[in-house]
């Protein structure tokens, strides 16, 4: 009885959680015109349009260079950072540490207003790079902190007896430190990679011609639903799910 | 690659807690010296100055003839085995070995040469290819001596190289260090707080406390004659008696003894275990009743307390042939030149 139950409550639980999805990716194969039941198909027909439509594909290639630009941006700054207040004593070190977590509490709408006030008033006009600055300023502390936690006094005797052996500053963090540290550099990354994937408020405030993919979509849905949109979504959804398996398979695995 | 090592007016303070107190300290080239004593005594700190990784409050470190006091631990001719061995996790054994001379910008068919040759002096030919997770822990202590060794140091610093295993392995490896060391003729500098360790591989023993050194010497002579109580102590089991020479007449709980001549005041009389007797050698101490009795394989611990003081107890180390009943009364011999006295109001 209780074994049903357990059961029961699993299966509740997992459908809540991707019965959306389940239903986004089922209608992107609708054969109609409208992704709602009664189902029609399958056919391909909608994936056929989309990427065949140069909007969709700009904006789908826009929002892979932002994901990996900012996220390649917002490591590098991250792990310096981290290297720095794990391996100095800085005055007020605990306060620093404390201003670049900050952001994280913030709202995206918020991030996102007050870029676009600063990049308005001094006349730097909006594009796909004014996009990877708010992506970085949201994904620079969660790059930070991951990579900070894993950094511990292991690795600072190897960082010692690296020194010892003659290597200077450079080849320290190039050859031991970042190598040694790489799972988590790669995790800070990969997470970075699929929150700007898929951010939308930051990403509609500061573009303007050219556009990611979210705001793409939220422009085509002003016109009405249509079964493009579900395979759109779709792509999206199998980009992350690829993202997060490739993830798993190498940071997450290599850590045991 | 040797050189000798001087340590001149040595002084270094952490904030206000005086780590080293004028430490001076002569080296000889090829020498084996260990660095013992508890933990905080600031050994550790001083092999972190020669080093190089601390820079001294005052005082001068020489190495050869060359004042190496402020230069960096890239550029001195020494390397440092850390405790927890410090290997790099993502490299292979070879590239480990091989970092130092990489650094120093040999070729790579010359440095894996030089690499497999230092992995074969410490047995490990064959695993070069290995990562430091597959090696177990005094493996991974071969690696780090061969990776220190692979930059030919002329002085190499351990700090407790041998802490992390257990005894059988601690005891194999100090036969190894000891022989990598007379092969090769580098200096050692040994960090140890295992006073057997210290006697078993080193040429000269340096006893430390509280950021000041005790005693300088060869195990043998630390250990019979230490210059401190403290080293004395530290050294292994000793027996105290406390006693006073008035009119040098000398006064111990024993009762009157005669055997010695020392100037007056009070002090404490001191023997290893090893140098009770019972049956009747050496000076005649007084006596006392035998407490308990233990057995320790290769010598049996007996513990006797005075029959005149119950509270002077004498611990003696005697051969495990002997067997001996609890409450006996024994006549207690000391071995002739087996005392050390240490006067009181003296630092001690």
């Amino acid at each position: 009885m209780r074994r049903t139950f357990s059961w029961f409550y699993l299966a509740i639980a997992f459908g809540f959680i991707y019965l959306p999805v389940g239903a986004l990716v089922l209608f992107s194969f609708q054969e109609g015109g409208l992704p709602v039941p009664p189902f029609n198909g399958p056919s391909l027909k909608w994936y056929g349009e989309i990427l065949s439509d140069r909007d969709v594909t700009s904006a789908l290639f826009h929002s892979l260079l932002v994901a990996i630009g900012s996220s390649v941006i917002a490591v590098t700054l991250g792990f310096f950072a981290a290297y720095g207040l794990a391996r100095y004593v800085l005055p007020g070190s605990a306060f620093i540490r404390a201003l670049l977590v900050a952001p994280l509490t913030v709202s995206y709408l918020i991030v996102g207003l007050g870029l676009l006030i600063v990049l308005t008033n001094t006349g730097v006009g909006l594009s796909l790079i004014t996009a990877s600055i708010g992506h970085v300023v949201i994904n620079l502390p969660l790059a930070f902190a991951i990579i900070y936690a894993s950094m511990g006094a292991q690795h600072e005797n190897a960082e010692r007896a690296a020194r010892d052996l003659g290597a200077n500053e450079t080849q320290v963090i190039l050859l031991v430190t970042a190598p040694m540290l790489s799972p988590a550099i790669a995790a800070a990354f990969f997470l970075s990679i699929t929150l700007s994937w898929d951010e939308f408020i930051i990403a509609f405030l500061l573009t303007r011609f050219d556009i990611t993919l979210p705001v793409e979509i939220w422009s085509m849905l002003r016109s009405g639903l249509s079964p493009s949109l579900n395979a759109i979504g779709s792509v999206v959804f199998l980009i992350s799910v690829a993202v997060l398996l490739l993830l798993e398979f190498t940071v997450l695995r290599r850590q045991k | 690659m040797t050189a000798s090592l001087s340590i001149i007016s040595l002084s270094h303070w952490f904030g206000s807690f005086k780590a080293l107190n004028d430490i001076n300290l002569e080296i000889e080239a090829g020498e084996y010296v260990a660095l013992l004593g508890p933990s905080g005594c600031g050994k550790t700190t001083l092999l972190s100055v020669l080093g190089g990784f601390i820079k001294p409050t005052t005082g001068q470190i020489k190495i050869g003839s060359e004042d190496m006091t402020y230069v960096r631990p890239a550029k001195r001719p020494t390397t440092t085995m850390f405790q927890d061995y410090a290997l790099f996790p993502h490299m292979s054994l070879r590239d480990n070995v091989s970092f130092g001379p990489r650094m120093a910008g040999i070729p790579s068919r010359e440095r894996y040469r030089l690499a497999d040759e230092k992995l074969d002096l410490v047995g490990l030919k064959a695993d070069g290819s290995k990562r430091p997770h597959e090696l177990s822990g005094g493996q991974r202590q071969r690696v780090a001596l061969a990776r220190a060794l692979a930059v030919e140091p002329q002085v190499l610093l351990l700090d407790e190289p041998l802490g992390a295993l257990d005894l059988k392995l601690r005891r194999a490896m100090q036969d190894e260090l000891k022989d990598i060391q007379s092969q090769l003729g580098t200096t050692f500098v040994h960090v140890t707080h295992d006073q057997e360790e210290a006697m078993a591989i080193a040429d000269r023993i340096v006893v430390m406390n509280a950021g000041r050194i005790e005693d300088v010497g060869v195990p043998s002579r630390v250990y019979r004659e230490p210059a401190t109580l403290f080293t004395a102590d530290f050294m292994g089991e000793m027996n105290h008696i406390g006693l006073r020479i008035e009119n040098s007449k000398v006064l111990t709980s024993f009762g009157l003894t005669n055997f010695l001549n020392l100037p007056d005041g009070a002090g404490k009389l001191c023997f290893r275990p090893e140098a009770l007797r019972i049956d009747g050698q050496g000076h005649f101490l007084g006596e006392a009743r035998l407490q308990d009795v233990t057995f320790f394989g290769t010598y049996t611990r007996a513990r006797f307390a005075s029959t005149d003081a119950p509270d002077q107890i004498l611990v003696a180390h005697l051969p495990p042939t002997h067997i001996l009943k609890t409450g006996t009364v024994f006549k207690i011999h000391v071995e002739n030149n087996a005392f050390c006295y240490f006067p009181d109001n003296i630092e001690n």
